[in-house]
């Protein structure tokens, strides 16, 4: 449970080297085009894209080692589910008795779970190759307010600090006697005491905390100064148009007739 | 030092729902997103561990709008939902603007005071429901064709009722609603509780919280 949330995965390669702001682009409209395209097989080539890309940047084991076990469990479910039952199943592909399978129902959880798999790729892309601090950092330094900046950078930081003291009173609770496992109504009735504790001491230190940042000048109207500048290269600039501006060009595509 | 006080909504004067976004987040409140956020993420995992077939992953994001308006809950449960789209589950990604949402109607429900009354607590986590399941259901139809991506919701209400005939869109809402009914009903009931746990003086800190006619002056600190 405790140690750090990030999946960053240290590395040198050209993906990590680049601006923050690129790479975050370049997710979004992954994404994007992936559900804007109109077949299976473009989402296909988007996803291979994006492989080539993880590759590149060398964490392609860990990061299917991740997808697989989140992608893995959701389409098993699309398919059994939209095989048996989808509003355009036509042809029958097979039937044991009552459970008929259906073409279209099998197709359209294919597209389904490709756009999926696109999406879990994609955010791992960036999650893989971006420092946690440096997001905040780079949203700062473009303009994002300060104050937003801490939120983004407390909250990873408190996540472990939290789950970790979660794991204490769990421990403390049980060796009061709560019952933390047995029928499901047992278990229901333990999560109040696990939670109250937790979120009643977390809550009372912010007060703490926030005495803490105005000594230092949090509230202050000044102008800040980043400690380091993210390089930024107008290649990476024309990419990061080309990449946004791609994404309504697939749109207008679409509605025009891209099929 | 810690400016409270003056942006706060006045006495005798008819609130309009514009005025629950009318201030400055002041420090405080801003301490508050991020512990929110942590709470959203204990709330689920201790869900998990106790092995509850719930997600339960919005209770700090229902609390920081009780207690410190719509701004702060929204904007713990977007943040909630980026850290934990880009860490443990990508696909969690669309779902941000049901988050914002959740916490802005939370905020909104706050500001009213809704959690004092039984009507309003009633109307708080209907209006909860309500927000989760409509915002949902384009997403879950886009995504998943319907489904809810809960095998429980999936494989007992969406299939069947597809299944018999049913317009998808109807089945993908009831099959959501199958999941935020029980979901959200925990987490408001979690959240209110939590909520009278805190004591006054914590409560009075943010601008939002209004003490009522019936509630004594709070003793001056000596």
């Amino acid at each position: 449970m405790a140690g750090g949330l990030s999946l960053y995965a240290e590395g040198h390669s050209l993906l990590h080297r680049a601006h923050p702001l690129t790479k975050g682009v370049l997710t979004l409209s992954a994404i994007a085009l992936a559900f804007t395209a109109p077949s299976a097989t473009w989402v296909a080539g988007v996803l291979a894209v994006l492989l080539v890309l993880v590759a590149f940047a060398g964490v392609i084991r860990r990061l299917l080692a991740v997808a697989v076990a989140i992608l893995l469990p959701i389409t098993v479910l699309l398919f059994v589910v939209q095989g048996f039952a989808n509003a355009s199943n036509r042809t029958v592909v097979f039937g044991l008795g009552p459970i008929v399978y259906y073409r279209e129902g099998l197709a359209f959880a294919a597209f389904a779970a490709l756009r999926i798999a696109c999406l879990v790729c994609a955010t791992f892309l960036f999650s893989f190759t971006t420092r946690p601090a440096d997001i905040s950092e780079a949203l700062m330094q473009r303009g994002l307010s300060p104050r937003m900046g801490y939120v983004l950078q407390s909250a990873l930081q408190i996540i472990p600090q939290t789950l970790e003291m979660a794991g204490r009173i769990q421990d403390a609770q049980r060796a009061r006697g709560l019952e933390t496992e047995g029928s499901l109504r047992r278990r229901a009735r333990a999560y109040l005491p696990l939670m109250l504790p937790l979120v009643l001491s977390s809550l009372v230190a912010t007060q703490e905390r926030a005495m803490a940042l105005e000594v230092r000048g949090f509230g202050l109207p000044v102008k800040r100064i980043a400690r380091y500048a993210f390089r930024d290269t107008t290649p990476q600039h024309v990419l990061r148009w080309a990449l946004a501006l791609a994404v309504p060009a697939a749109i207008v595509a679409r509605v025009v007739g891209w099929r | 030092m810690l400016a409270f006080g003056d942006q706060g909504p006045r006495r005798g004067y008819t609130l309009g729902v514009l005025d629950a976004f009318k201030f400055r987040l002041n420090t405080l409140a801003i301490v508050l997103i991020p512990v929110c956020i942590a709470i959203d993420w204990a709330g689920h995992a201790l869900a998990t561990t106790l092995k509850l077939p719930l997600f339960l992953d919005s209770i700090g994001t229902v609390l920081g709008g009780l207690l410190a308006g719509p701004w702060v809950g929204g904007l713990a449960g977007l943040i909630t939902n980026f850290i934990s789209s880009g860490t443990v589950d990508p696909i969690a990604a669309p779902y941000c603007v049901i988050s914002l949402a959740i916490g802005i109607a939370a905020g909104i429900g706050g500001y009213y005071g809704w959690h004092k009354t039984w009507p309003g607590r009633i109307a708080l986590y209907v209006l909860i429901v309500l927000v989760a399941s409509i915002g949902s259901t384009p997403l879950n139809i886009n995504l998943y064709g319907g489904q809810s991506g809960v095998a429980f919701g999936d494989t007992v209400i969406y299939a069947p009722l597809v299944k018999a005939g049913w317009p998808t869109w109807l089945a993908a809402y009831l099959d959501e609603l199958s999941g935020d009914l029980p979901d959200k009903l925990i987490t408001v009931v979690v959240g209110i509780l939590i909520f009278f746990g805190l004591p006054n003086r914590y409560r009075a800190l943010f601008s939002v919280w209004r003490r009522s006619p019936a509630q004594a002056e709070p003793a001056p600190a000596s």
